[in-house]
């Protein structure tokens, strides 16, 4: 289905990243194979010159690449309205066997695209370039994740067949008694207190002195708000979803994100997606808080991190609980 | 010493047909508090060289450092920073925005700094007096004669109060007896603790009694003769 507005766009944005990035990482492999930031020869002089626009490119291009999960996630809404069978972006992404993996790559791929953004950041704020080599490095790294996103989405949008019957989210993600194609059927039980339960405890570790521990308390902050992300999914599609609905038996991650519930769905997933990254960048740039060209700005950053990624889960929990707070204290929502 | 280049070359248009080396592995010493003058003849090279000096350009290659700290490499907002804090610079041709009265065309380098509006006056109205041209205050620049622009030139490259002044060519457009003003000007400043480094063909600028050092300067390369 490539002649489609939102097939064409997402194409025409993928060569473009695709582009960018290819002729940052040529820059990237040179500055990894000959950056000396002591030498004066002309090599070293132009690869500084042209590290400052391509940093700035790359910036954008990741980006981008962040801003195209949301693009992706309209374009899946707006498929299902073309797919038999799907009622909203489940059904569409389930149309073959590439929507769903593109969805978790791009998922995963916003830490990583994102984490980039911070180490440049980081980088320009100091006078000596001290994460150049580390940040081209890295983008090397990320370069086989961008080409494996791009390309997911780029299969998932050539494969897409509107004539084929798919799935939607009453049977993908019906109660949890059910089970042939049930998505949720086998997790945990007790989901609230185990949410409510992560968050407050994530709360009180960034709110103590944890996070400023050597390296072990930075990686352990890490890991709970790794562990709270899965967590936090699985609670707005079990329980809160069917609240935002008013319909105990629809649960569904992507109709939240439709416009008869006030587009709710986008507020949340910001919000969590926003106070997990901000929660991670701050143990990342923990990486760097001895060094004595960054140990300001890290400081600075950290705190600045951490108070944001506090602010995003305190919103995040408001918004996604409120339907259900409503319901359990007051009995409905009349 | 203040400001140290060590073979430093630069090479316009690099690895293109029209390739250009303006400057060839130039090494020279400025010391703090003194004034240099840069003597050439046109297309020699030392525009190019104060502009390296200035941190307006960087270098192809060699070492180029005020205080030790080599600004033209600093990054892109580094640079800008240091540029504004440590270089008042006073073009060939004065580069006064004709609009502007001439109070607003000193205060110009204080915009970004966000110093409030009175105190940028005080700041301008304190070095119009020491330049004479305090009864020019309101006047649209280019309604003052050429005397009165290079003097507002002067007190605008002043006004951040920088250690260093950079002058190219500024008597190529005046007459004796203005050159001869202006470099009285720079003889002051240098007693007041500025280094200046003038550009400048005129054996007006490069005989003056304030000049400590005399560099001459011949197709992009230093002149031992």
């Amino acid at each position: 289905m490539l002649i489609n507005q939102w097939s064409i766009a997402l194409n025409l944005l993928s060569l473009a990243l695709i582009f960018t990035l290819t002729i940052a990482a040529t820059t990237a492999i040179r500055v990894v194979s000959s950056w000396q930031p002591a030498a004066d020869h002309n090599r070293q002089i132009r690869l500084e010159n042209e590290i400052w626009l391509t940093s700035t490119l790359i910036k954008y291009a990741l980006a981008f690449l962040i801003l195209n999960l949301f693009l992706f996630v309209m374009a899946a809404d707006n498929f299902s309205q073309i797919i038999a069978g799907a009622m909203c972006a489940t059904g569409a992404l389930l149309a073959n066997s590439y929507g769903m993996p593109a969805l978790y790559t791009k998922i995963i791929g916003i830490f990583f695209y994102g984490f980039w953004i911070i180490i440049h950041q980081l980088d320009i704020s100091s006078e000596r370039y001290p994460l150049v080599k580390f940040k081209y490095g890295y983008l090397l790294l990320l370069y086989p994740l961008i080409i494996v996103d791009l390309s997911l989405q780029t299969l998932y949008l050539v494969n897409l067949d509107p004539d084929i019957i798919t799935s939607c989210c009453a049977v993908v993600f019906q109660s949890p008694a059910a089970n042939d194609g049930n998505l949720i059927a086998n997790l945990p039980a007790h989901i609230l207190p185990m949410f409510y339960g992560a968050i407050t405890l994530v709360g009180i570790i960034n709110l103590s002195k944890i996070p400023k521990m050597g390296w072990s308390g930075p990686s352990s902050t890490a890991l709970f708000w790794i562990l709270l992300l899965p967590l936090a999914l699985i609670a707005i599609t079990t329980v809160f979803s069917s609240y935002i609905y008013a319909m105990p038996f629809h649960h569904c991650p992507f109709c939240i994100l439709k416009p008869e519930y006030n587009y709710i769905g986008f507020a949340i997933y910001s919000s969590l997606f926003t106070a997990v990254f901000f929660g991670l960048a701050d143990s990342l740039a923990a990486c760097w808080q001895t060094n004595q060209d960054l140990e300001k700005q890290v400081h600075k950053f950290r705190r600045f991190s951490r108070r944001l990624a506090l602010i995003m889960l305190s919103i995040f929990t408001v918004l996604s609980s409120w339907h259900y707070l409503l319901y359990s204290l007051l009995g409905g929502e009349s | 010493m203040l400001i140290e280049l060590d073979k430093v070359c630069k090479t316009y248009n690099q690895g293109l047909a029209n390739e250009v080396n303006a400057l060839d592995e130039i090494s020279l010493s400025i010391t703090s508090q003194s004034m240099t003058c840069l003597q050439g003849a046109s297309g020699s090279g030392k525009s190019t060289l104060l502009s390296i000096i200035g941190c307006i350009i960087p270098p192809t290659s060699g070492r180029a450092a005020i205080a030790g700290k080599q600004l033209t490499r600093l990054p892109d907002r580094f640079r800008t920073i240091h540029r504004r804090e440590t270089i008042g610079f006073i073009f060939q041709r004065f580069n006064i925005l004709p609009r502007l009265n001439v109070l607003d065309n000193i205060c110009l380098p204080l915009q970004p700094l966000g110093i409030k509006p009175k105190e940028q006056k005080k700041r301008a109205r304190v070095l119009m007096q020491t330049l004479g041209i305090d009864h020019r205050e309101n006047f649209p620049a280019d309604q003052i004669s050429g005397g009165e622009l290079q003097r507002v030139a002067i007190a605008r490259a002043l006004i951040n109060d920088p250690p260093i002044i950079l002058a190219d060519e500024p008597t190529a457009h005046l007459d004796t007896k203005l050159s001869g003003e202006f470099m009285e000007i720079m003889a002051r400043l240098r007693v007041n603790g500025k280094t200046i480094i003038i550009t400048s063909h005129d054996p007006l600028v490069a005989d003056h009694s304030a000049i400590d050092q005399t560099i001459a300067i011949r197709d992009g390369r230093i002149d031992v003769d």
